[in-house]
């Protein structure tokens, strides 16, 4: 085991502390900003209000279905999303004739919003899960894929000229150099899908309250019929801990691990 | 392990750029099968690309480049090209870059573990096996790069200015080394460089290049006793003559950057 590798891994309490306390300066903060907020607009619940509502949705079960079932939705479509797209990217730039072609559709379709897709879908598909399914995994792609692709682009020459003088042959060179090459790159495309997709199952929410299954588009619905919006407010709080979760447990790791197996972060080594 | 390399009227343009322009020209060069053999000129004068071309990145324009006889035609581990950068793999510990060659021309691990032990050893890195390459000096990936290159036991090392980026004393200790290596080896090596003293230390022969576009201009054998060090009298003067004929290029026309120039040939 490398000294990275111990860092990444073995943190000791102090430092978890010394790392953990901005951010929970920063989230009072906003709490404190939020209630401030709802002092001045009569129709914004306050955090007080919008605890009790979380714990009442804890009581009855809510919270924990609204988590998993949102854990569910989103990880079986972006794996799958995530898979596709980095062998496509792979192929894209192993194929430059492939790439001239579908890489332009690629960009559009990376910036037209994905959710103009949901009524398309759903009509064809039907209201359920897995059309929506069908546009948030299909919608998450062209970032993922634009993003291997490029990264790919961006591997040193050096590397690969290195590579191949050591007689790896295409499979080899795909594998032991290329692809970890571009992983930071990778990573970020990755993390740019991750969010399109998040965005186009709200949006799919919004389009028809049960396209999810997620239990989202019921409390929107809610909200809009009585106007109270303090079980939004809970749900809203319910995503963001989902969203930080997924960005400290996965990306952020991720990120942190990249750059240091790979020297981006200053310790005062030698040079 | 060592092979001749042979190169006859060779042509080749600089690559990826827009405007063809000739990077050698009709150069000549015989390398017997375990010599060390410096080229020496200034910078564009197509060093490089020599190393290129006998690695096989490059096909020439005009002109064969064989290795032991046969056609060069693509890398192999046969041939090993050192850079002036190190090249490691920064995601690789400094021993899976020391394996890579071998694991991907199909080494077991034992056998593979064995090799790699043996060089990290050989150029005083047994230590740092498990370090990545952001956790070494210069000196030290410079190290690690020339025991990857020798662990694929190749029959000719290309090294193209591996120590110009390197501070003094490390550039020294690595002359010797490489020296040591070298007569242990027996593998054919060219070497290219702008340091005059540096090909005079290292090589059994120097060949002059001038630039646009390179042609040799001429050679010095060199018969000092090894290990050779940079600051020795008789490497000096024998640096003087090789200095002459990079001199003697630039009176008949043939562009030879002069001090404090673009191209400056440093003795």
């Amino acid at each position: 085991m490398s000294p990275s590798d111990a860092r990444a891994t073995v943190a000791s309490s102090p430092r978890d502390l010394r790392r953990g306390l901005p951010i929970l300066v920063t989230g009072i903060i906003l709490l404190a900003l939020w209630a401030i907020a709802a002092v001045f607009a009569d129709a914004l619940p306050g955090p007080g209000e919008t605890g009790q509502e979380l714990w009442r949705m804890a009581g009855d079960g809510q919270l924990v279905s609204i988590f998993v079932r949102v854990t569910l939705f989103m990880g079986v479509c972006f794996s799958i999303a995530a898979v596709v797209g980095v062998l496509i990217g792979l192929v894209l730039s192993a194929r430059p004739a492939a790439d001239r072609g579908l890489s332009p559709y690629f960009a559009g379709l990376q910036g037209m919003p994905t959710g103009m897709w949901i009524p398309v879908a759903a009509i064809l598909l039907g209201t359920t899960p897995l059309s929506l399914a069908a546009v948030v995994t299909i919608g998450a792609m062209p970032a993922i894929v634009l993003g291997t692709r490029n990264a790919v682009r961006n591997v040193p020459p050096l590397l690969t000229r290195a590579g191949r003088t050591l007689g790896a042959d295409k499979r080899t060179m795909l594998r032991h150099v290329v692809f970890p090459a571009a992983l930071p790159g990778i990573t970020t495309g990755l993390e740019l899908g991750w969010s399109i997709a998040f965005r186009c199952l709200v949006a799919g929410e919004i389009f028809s309250g049960a396209l999810s299954g997620t239990g989202i588009g019921a409390v929107i619905q809610r909200s809009r019929e009585t106007g109270e919006l303090t079980e939004m407010m809970a749900t809203i709080m319910i995503v963001l801990a989902f969203t930080m979760l997924v960005d400290r447990l996965v990306f952020a790791r991720v990120q942190l691990r990249l750059r240091e197996s790979r020297g981006l972060i200053d310790a005062g080594l030698p040079h | 392990m060592s092979a001749p390399v042979v190169l006859s009227d060779v042509a080749q343009a600089f690559s990826g750029r827009g405007e063809k322009r000739l990077a050698i020209d009709g150069v000549s060069i015989t390398v017997d099968a375990g010599e060390f053999v410096a080229i020496v000129g200034p910078s564009g004068c197509g060093k490089s690309t020599i190393l290129d071309l006998i690695a096989g990145h490059t096909r020439p324009k005009r002109g064969s480049v064989t290795v032991g006889g046969v056609t060069v035609a693509g890398p192999g581990p046969d041939r090993m090209l050192v850079f002036q950068e190190h090249a490691l793999f920064p995601w690789l510990s400094v021993a899976d870059n020391v394996g890579f060659g071998l694991k991907a021309t199909g080494v077991d691990a034992a056998e593979r573990d064995e090799v790699v032990q043996t060089w990290l050893a050989k150029v005083g890195l047994a230590d740092a096996a498990s370090l990545h390459p952001h956790e070494l000096s210069g000196g030290m990936r410079q190290r690690a790069a020339l025991a990857r290159a020798f662990a694929m036991r190749p029959e000719v090392l290309l090294m193209d200015e591996p120590f110009s980026a390197l501070d003094a004393p490390s550039r020294d200790r690595l002359h010797v080394e490489l020296q040591e290596l070298w007569s242990e080896t027996g593998t054919t090596i060219v070497f290219v460089t702008h340091n005059v003293r540096e090909a005079v230390a290292l090589g059994d022969r120097v060949i002059v290049l001038s630039s646009g576009p390179g042609t040799v201009v001429g050679e010095v054998k060199v018969k000092l006793a090894r290990p050779r060090v940079v600051e020795s009298a008789r490497v000096v003067a024998t640096a003087q003559q090789v200095r002459g004929l990079l001199d003697e290029a630039d009176q008949m026309g043939i562009r030879t950057p002069r001090e404090q120039g673009d191209g400056y040939v440093s003795i």
